[in-house]
Parts: structure tokens; C-alpha cells; sequence
């Protein structure tokens, strides 16, 4: 691929759409102030409006350029201000292909690659399916392939064995690591992230309708004929069920089609009904996976599954939607390729001052808050003191269960691969990130755990959230952890120093 | 009792003037500010008298007391492996970073540290979380110390994620 390619003609479609798309507020505005005046200049700005988004929609394609050269992605853009991005291959941690209901009709990809810079990736909009599948495989695929190329330059006599191993055959079959069963749909009213999704859309749908007044007006007369509790009850039913049947559907449009498959060293994600998206990573990238399990989820059984990379725009990426446990630790497993042990494993707990101390911070709730709010209630009379008493003890009960869960939840393990990290008070988490992905460590000890000796351990790495904190660890077994890791640190209380003592 | 495992060098001594002096400033400002006040707000009242009082106690108890504490528990040491620094006195904390995941060294010497003839290096690495400086180095240490970082995390190879 060494010379220019443009974008794929059948964009000059889509983009005078998106260009009206953008265009269309700002020009409705115009047209209604305008218009409202002169009513005539409404059949000049008309056609103003149409060959400006025709104009803007195919400035990108007689724009854009891009090739690949000297293991580097070149990508040339921009009218006024001319822009050249360059990315060294080598560089290249991600390549997303995305589609919208137009790209699809017209056999379209949009492609973002990533390279590691945490502001923006390139963006490629768009072109034909085969393009893009083609430029993904020279900026990731093609990694292997490099390697037989410099071996032959060099004349090495030790890179003979690279060479060979990297001549098989060029495309192993991949392997498919899961696919969307529809049944999983089933999790989804119990995952409240989606919440705010489906709120939106309700709220939309709200909003078109109108008779609000009169209806409004009768509904609220019969509702206080009626029995309150009654129409209570329907109202809550009503809303439960319109939650399932949303959240449900919502799952089934974002993870549509769902495939998960390992292709000569990336991973690839495609899901999607409408807009479909395809991510790949390197596998190189990926430090490790994190299993969560909110607490609603877990009366079922279920569980979302994360990997921690490095290099993409946000650390944690979604590997599997809310599906069962067993499923979820096991296409994490395969990620993870250690067998199974890092998600299996069972987690050394802390010990009890471990959970005495996590009892204690569920309890500030009750006694930072509802205790004051408690008594001030009674002081000012707003509440007896009999229910005082009962949110009270309420607010203690709940604490206790919080608190009796996160001790439960806490815990830590070492596998031969791998560090794991179990923690989480309503949501139980683990995290399991790879050794060799921990870039340093912090020890942190209050004056509370110091009575006890122990520490907050935190590793921090470049994947994922950038760190995973162990709490409330024993010190002994936080220094252990720390040299049986990074074996190369034990030294410190011995270590030669190297710059003059003061 | 013991403690997390201590790193061997403490800062330059001089550190604790230039604390202890940017302490005092301190207080003078929270002074002027309380004059300001007490001249300019239209009424003034027993507890704010009260509330005065508290600030400056606990100031001036900070200018007294913070610089040696600090002088104390802060520690630093670089060996061929690693970066280590503790800081903090209640809430103790230990941050290690090996040499081999450094990303970036800074040096950074602002106006009052030159007065005193210190530097600050500060270490970071791929982890947001994972960065780690070193106040109150005398000005020449700082140098030494970044100049041995930057030769062993040149001789390291990867991109240290």
C-alpha cells in the first residue's frame, strides 16, 4: 500500500446527509429570523443550505488522503487548515471499525485507529468494507509478517528461528471465544447502568405526549376515587415492567450479533443491531480482565466481564455484556489464557481487624448521618421518636449486611501469571491483572490501620484504571506480595545507594 | 511496632527552613486576611473572634510543629532497581516505582526552593496513580539523582506499560 488512497466514493452519499444533519439546526434558526422578515429570501437560502451541505459533506473526500509507508500510517486532511497525522505502525494499539444504519446500506466502515495518545485517534470516515478490513490487517495484522522482512535484511543467523515461526501460514482460522446467546437479555433489568438509557428514552416519548392538561386533570380525579394504594401498586407494576421490557431491548440493540474472537494476536469484538461496532486489540495490550458482579446481578447469577488494556481512551474495555457467572469466567479465563486460575482461585482474606474496620466504615453512614438527621428530626419534631429509633436501627442493620459483604468480597491471590484482587462492598469485583502489567506500587497506612499493621496496597499499571488497591492487608503480607511480584525490588533495605548520603 | 520498610536518605536540612519560612508566610496571610476582615466587615461578632483564633492557633501550631515532623518521616532512596519515597505522618505512605517503568524525570526549582538552594524530582510512570516526587532535595542531589535516572531508564527497553 504505498500509494495515496482516498476514502471510498460511495461517501460522497453520507456525507452532504451528516453535513445537513449538523447544519440543519443552526439553519432552521437562520431561516425562521430570516423568513419571518422576508419571506422571499426563504427561496434563496433554500438551496443556500443545500449545496452548503452537499459542499461540506465532500470536502473530506477530496481531502483526505492516506497510505502506508516505511511502517508508518500516513493520513493527510483538511481544506484550510491542512493537517498530516502520522502513526508508526508499531504504534498502533487499537483499530475500530464503526458503522451507522448508513454506512451499512452502503457497505461503509468508519475506522478510528488508536495509538496510545490519550488525546483522539485517527479517524477515517469511511470506507468500503474491504478497505477497512484490509487497512485493520496491515496496521495489526501485519506485525508478525514484519519480523521475516527485517530477519532477511539483517542476515541474522539467530533470527532464523523468528523467521520460521512467523512463516506459517498466514491466517490461522480464528477462534471464536463467545457469541450473543438472546437469553442473556434476561440480566439485563437487573444491571441499573442502563438506567439512565432507558430513563432518557422514556423521557423522550414523554415529551410527545402532549394532551398533558385534560387527561392530567381526569387522571388525578379518578386516582383519588379510587384506592391510592391501588393505583400505587399498578403504577410501580406498570413501571417494572416497561423497565424490563426497555432494558431488555436496549441490551438486544447495543450487543446485537455480539462475536468475541481471537485472530492472529488481537482480539475483536463485533456487537450491534443498528450501528455496529468491531473493536481490536492487540492482545499484547491487554493486562488482564476485571469480573464484576452489582448486587442485583448477582441474585442471578450473572456478571459483566472488562479487560484491562493499555493504550485505548479509556483503560477498561468490555469484553461481555451481563451474562451468566460460569460463562463470563470462562471466556475471561481464555483472555487471560492462564487456565482458569486467576478468575478460580480463592482469595486469602484479611483477617478480622480486616473486617472489623470494613464494618466500621459501612457504619458512617448510620452514625455521620442518619443518627444527626435522626435526632435532629425529634429535636425539631418533625418525626416521633419511635420511628427515629427505626430508621436508625434500620440504617445499622443495612450497614452490618454492607459491611459483612465487603470483608466477604475482600481478598487477594497470586497465581503463577497473575495478581488477584478481590474487592467491592455491594458490587463484588476481581481483578485480575497480569505481573508483569504492575509498573510500580504504593503502600498506604492510616493512623487506624497502624494499630493493627496493615496497609492499603496499591498497584499501579498503565491498564485499566491505572491502579488496583488492596485494602486493609496485612503489612508482612503486603512486603511479601510486593517482592514475590517485582522480584527486582526486594533489595531495598540492602540496596546500594547510589547518590551521596546527606 | 514496625512500620512500612524505610527508605534511607532524608531530605536536605534545609528543607526545613524553607518549610518552616513558607509556614510563617502562611500565617502572616491568614492574619492580613482576618485585619481585612475585622476592619471592613460592617459587623463582627464573639465566634468570629472564636473562629479567628482557631485558624491562627492552628497555624501557628503548623509553622511550629509540621517542618520537623516532615523532616522526619519524609525519606527517599534511588538504587539501580527503583524509586522509593514515604511521606506523611498520621496517614503514612510508601510509593515504589521501578527504574525500568520510569517514564518522565522532572526537576523543578521554583522560586522560594532556589533561595534555599533545593529541588524537587519528580518520577513518573505509565500509572497516573503511580507518579512519585521527592521534595527538599538539595539542588545538586537533584541533579545526581536525575542524571543516574536517566542513564539506567535509557538502558531500558519497551514503552514501560
Amino acid at each position: 500500500m504505498s500509494d495515496w488512497q482516498r476514502l471510498d466514493p460511495r461517501v460522497l452519499l453520507i456525507g452532504p446527509v451528516e453535513a445537513a444533519r449538523q447544519l440543519v439546526v443552526p439553519a432552521v434558526i437562520a431561516m425562521v429570523g430570516i423568513g419571518s422578515q422576508q419571506p422571499r429570501a426563504l427561496l434563496l437560502l433554500t438551496p443556500l443550505f443545500v449545496i452548503g451541505a452537499v459542499v461540506l459533506g465532500v470536502i473530506p473526500w477530496l481531502t483526505t488522503r492516506f497510505r502506508i509507508e516505511d511502517e508508518r500510517l500516513l493520513v493527510h486532511t483538511g481544506l484550510l487548515n491542512r493537517k498530516q497525522l502520522t502513526a508508526p505502525i508499531e504504534r498502533v494499539r487499537s483499530v475500530d471499525l464503526e458503522a451507522t444504519v448508513l454506512h451499512r446500506l452502503l457497505s461503509l466502515r468508519k475506522v478510528l485507529v488508536g495509538t496510545g495518545v490519550d488525546d483522539g485517534r485517527i479517524e477515517l470516515d469511511s470506507l468500503s468494507v474491504a478497505q477497512a478490513q484490509d487497512l485493520r490487517e496491515r496496521l495489526l495484522g501485519s506485525r508478525p509478517a514484519a519480523v521475516p522482512a527485517t530477519a532477511e535484511d539483517g542476515l541474522d543467523a539467530s533470527s532464523v528461528g523468528l523467521h520460521e515461526s512467523t512463516a506459517l501460514p498466514a491466517a490461522p482460522a480464528p477462534v471464536v471465544l463467545a457469541r450473543l446467546d438472546p437469553r442473556w437479555a434476561r440480566f439485563a433489568p437487573f444491571s441499573l447502568a442502563r438506567l439512565a438509557v432507558v430513563a432518557g428514552l422514556v423521557g423522550a416519548i414523554w415529551q410527545f405526549d402532549l394532551p398533558v392538561e385534560e387527561t392530567g386533570q381526569d387522571v388525578w380525579n379518578w386516582a383519588v376515587q379510587a384506592s391510592i394504594w391501588l393505583v400505587g401498586i399498578g403504577l410501580a407494576l406498570g413501571l417494572i415492567s416497561l423497565w424490563c421490557v426497555g432494558s431488555a431491548l436496549s441490551y438486544l440493540v447495543s450487543w446485537w450479533d455480539l462475536r468475541l474472537a481471537r485472530e492472529h494476536g488481537n482480539l475483536t469484538l463485533t456487537r450491534g443491531l443498528f450501528t455496529t461496532t468491531s473493536t481490536t486489540v492487540e492482545e499484547d495490550r491487554i493486562r488482564g480482565v476485571e469480573l464484576q458482579e452489582p448486587v442485583l446481578l448477582r441474585m442471578v447469577r450473572g456478571a459483566e466481564l472488562k479487560s484491562l488494556v493499555t493504550g485505548l481512551d479509556e483503560g477498561v474495555y468490555p469484553v461481555l455484556p451481563q451474562c451468566p457467572v460460569a460463562f463470563a469466567r470462562d471466556v475471561g479465563s481464555q483472555v487471560l489464557d492462564d487456565g482458569g486460575a486467576g478468575l478460580s482461585a480463592p482469595l486469602a482474606q484479611h483477617g478480622r481487624f480486616a473486617r472489623r474496620r470494613g464494618h466500621v466504615r459501612a457504619q458512617w453512614m448510620t452514625t455521620g448521618w442518619l443518627l444527626p438527621l435522626a435526632v435532629a428530626g425529634v429535636l425539631v419534631d418533625v418525626i416521633g421518636a419511635g420511628w427515629a429509633v427505626v430508621a436508625v436501627l434500620a440504617g445499622a442493620g443495612l450497614g452490618v449486611l454492607v459491611g459483612e459483604m465487603s470483608y466477604a468480597h475482600l481478598g487477594h491471590a497470586l497465581t503463577g501469571t497473575h495478581l488477584v484482587v478481590g474487592r467491592g462492598a455491594l458490587t463484588r469485583i476481581r481483578t485480575v491483572l497480569a505481573r508483569r502489567g504492575v509498573i510500580g506500587w504504593t503502600m498506604r497506612q492510616s493512623l487506624f490501620q497502624r494499630r493493627h499493621d496493615l496497609v492499603t496496597l496499591t498497584a499501579t499499571t498503565a491498564a485499566g484504571n491505572e491502579f488496583v488497591a488492596l485494602r486493609d492487608v496485612d503489612r508482612a503480607i503486603a512486603v511479601a506480595l510486593i517482592r514475590e511480584v517485582s522480584p527486582t525490588l526486594g533489595r531495598w533495605d540492602l540496596a546500594a545507594a547510589v547518590s551521596s548520603r546527606r | 511496632m514496625s512500620t512500612l520498610p524505610e527508605p534511607r536518605h532524608r531530605v536536605s536540612e534545609q528543607a526545613v527552613r524553607m518549610w518552616r519560612m513558607t509556614a510563617w508566610l502562611s500565617t502572616a496571610v491568614s492574619l492580613i486576611v482576618i485585619a481585612g476582615l475585622y476592619l471592613f466587615l460592617p459587623w463582627w461578632s464573639w465566634w468570629a473572634w472564636v473562629i479567628a483564633a482557631l485558624v491562627l492557633i492552628a497555624d501557628v501550631a503548623y509553622a511550629l510543629l509540621s517542618p520537623c515532623l516532615r523532616y522526619r518521616v519524609h525519606r527517599w532512596e534511588v538504587t539501580d532497581e527503583a524509586v522509593y519515597a514515604r511521606t506523611g505522618w498520621l496517614n503514612v505512605e510508601v510509593a515504589i516505582a521501578p527504574l525500568s517503568r520510569v517514564q518522565t524525570v522532572d526537576v523543578e526549582q521554583g522560586a522560594i526552593m532556589r533561595l534555599y538552594g533545593l529541588a524537587s524530582v519528580t518520577v513518573t510512570t505509565a500509572s497516573s496513580a503511580g507518579s512519585i516526587s521527592i521534595d527538599g532535595l538539595d539542588a545538586a542531589t537533584a541533579r545526581e539523582v536525575v542524571a543516574h535516572l536517566t542513564t539506567v531508564t535509557a538502558a531500558s527497553e519497551g514503552d514501560a506499560t
